[in-house]
């Protein structure tokens, strides 16, 4: 019997290049480091011991905007040169297509600044869409109810992007009925739970009925009936049942945080547990999961670095940083 | 014996010889190739470690040479190379067909498993290149077995090919 390893070699040299990119993964002490820089030359010098010295030039001035924007362009052209590399472009897919729902939102506003990447919808596309050409509008959107019925034509803006939502969580399934791996599978539906039960409960905060998501976010498969259950159920108490699971017994620990923004506290709890699950992912030779792990810890690095230099420009309290660092991949 | 079954025995020792080397060098191509494209991917980023690497590349490579040693050797034996006159029978010939199928699907195996175990040793350099003398070891590990079914097919043909065992086996 031949021995299995299909499509083992095929990731190999997508693998490689991350078994050397790995090691300038940064330990949590380099951010409680930085966390303690009082000054913005200090913070970027010890920026050149990570991904971003080659976006940053010390001496340059810098405010927090600038940097937000190095973060993100660091995570988005590390991702497409090993997109270019994979024998599958789903695992980093993945990461990539929030960017184009993000300019997709702006397109089906009737608006052409697109400011993030685009991986699967064209810039040309976007625009077409946002001049009222939607003969290429995604599929994925097209299966919202509000377009089959015709209503999305003048629906409120905020209405839109709950929409957008839905397609977007609907183009991650597609993802996971894509994949083989059981780890990816297992993430986006993980994923998928913690977003709707993130935008559900940001909705309520600002008074959006909840109604608007039954209606709007659907269909999503098999979390149709999370999103119908959280909607009826009314009260947040009862949210924890609903829910269930790992990601159940989380809201429960961070709806506790009343004093503090417990959606934030979820959000971060929610990332700290797909972030160890994904681990796994690390250690594979070569394969899809070895690229997703690692694209999920340059994520997360970069998230953490947006916080602590940003909020440190900002002058944010240490102890606040200190407890909305996420987890590290090292 | 008749002339017909000495041919079938003559064969069988042949497609013996041609399956050891067959299968260790397709083995060793795979396992080669597991190793260079992981390999590929840490030059990309770092070229420095190229002569690190290279051993690790080579490694599932002496399976080829294990097949192609039980193939000579088979072949030199049963009268093939060298045009020695030994009877080879239909028992002589099924022995040594099993012997070659079986050191071929010893090398086949074990080169792509050691392709494997290269390519997980890269890794470990690429992140830790002072850990190249350790990493080297795994694929070591796995070439033991190479070695030991190397030997053992050796010994089978020299064995078999005795003139007492050949009279045994008719």
């Amino acid at each position: 019997m031949i021995p299995r390893i299909r499509n083992f070699s095929k990731w190999g040299f997508v693998c490689g290049r991350i078994s050397v990119l790995e090691g300038n993964f940064l330990p949590k002490e380099f951010f409680l480091n930085l966390i303690n820089q009082e000054k913005t030359d200090d913070i970027v010098a010890m920026l050149q011991d990570t991904f971003l010295r080659e976006y940053i030039s010390p001496g340059a001035m810098w405010l927090g905007e600038n940097f937000s924007n190095i973060f993100d362009r660091c995570f988005n052209d590390m991702a497409f040169s090993l997109r270019d590399d994979c024998p599958s472009t789903l695992p980093v897919d993945l990461f990539l297509i929030q960017n184009d729902y993000l300019n997709l939102s702006n397109a089906v506003k009737e608006r052409k600044d697109f400011v993030f990447p685009s991986c699967l919808f064209s810039y040309d596309i976007l625009t077409a869409i946002a001049e009222g050409d939607y003969a290429d509008l995604p599929k994925t959107f097209k299966e919202s109810y509000a377009w089959q019925t015709g209503e999305i034509f003048g629906i409120n803006p905020a209405l839109l992007d709950i929409i957008v939502d839905g397609a977007y969580l609907r183009h991650l399934l597609m993802f996971s009925d894509a994949t083989e791996s059981e780890l990816i599978k297992k993430y986006i539906y993980m994923r998928i739970t913690s977003y709707i039960i993130i935008a559900m409960w940001r909705g309520m905060n600002k008074g959006i009925p909840l109604k608007y998501y039954q209606q709007y976010l659907s269909p999503v498969g098999e979390f149709n009936h999370l999103i119908d259950d959280l909607a009826v159920s009314g009260n947040i108490e009862n949210w924890r049942g609903i829910i269930g699971g790992e990601i159940g017994e989380i809201f429960f620990e961070s709806s506790e945080y009343e004093e503090l923004d417990p959606i934030s506290i979820f959000d971060l709890k929610v990332n700290n547990y797909l972030s160890n699950m994904a681990h796994g992912g690390a250690y594979q030779t070569a394969g899809p999961e070895r690229v997703f792990a690692f694209l999920l810890g340059l994520l997360t690095e970069m998230q953490n670095l947006k916080l602590v230099v940003i909020g440190r420009i900002n002058n944010i309290d240490r102890d606040f940083l200190r407890a909305r660092l996420r987890e590290c991949y090292v | 014996m008749s002339p017909e079954w000495i041919e079938i025995g003559r064969g069988l020792c042949y497609a013996g010889a041609g399956l050891a080397f067959g299968l260790a060098g397709a083995g060793s191509a795979w396992g080669i190739s597991i190793a260079a494209h992981q390999c590929a991917g840490v030059l990309r980023e770092k070229p420095e470690l190229f002569g690190r690497m290279l051993v690790m590349i080579a490694l599932p490579g002496t399976q080829g040479f294990y097949g192609f040693i039980a193939a000579i050797l088979i072949m030199t034996q049963t009268g093939l190379i060298g045009g020695s006159t030994i009877k080879i029978s239909l028992g002589t010939g099924l022995a040594m067909f099993f012997i070659g199928l079986g050191c071929g699907i010893a090398q086949f195996i074990s080169a792509i498993k050691q392709g494997e175990a290269s390519a997980a040793g890269i890794s470990l350099i690429a992140r830790r290149p002072e850990s190249a003398g350790r990493a080297i070891l795994f694929p070591a590990f796995v070439e033991t077995y190479a070695v030991v079914g190397l030997l053992a097919t050796v010994l089978f043909i020299i064995f078999l090919t005795q003139p007492v065992v050949l009279k045994f086996l008719g």
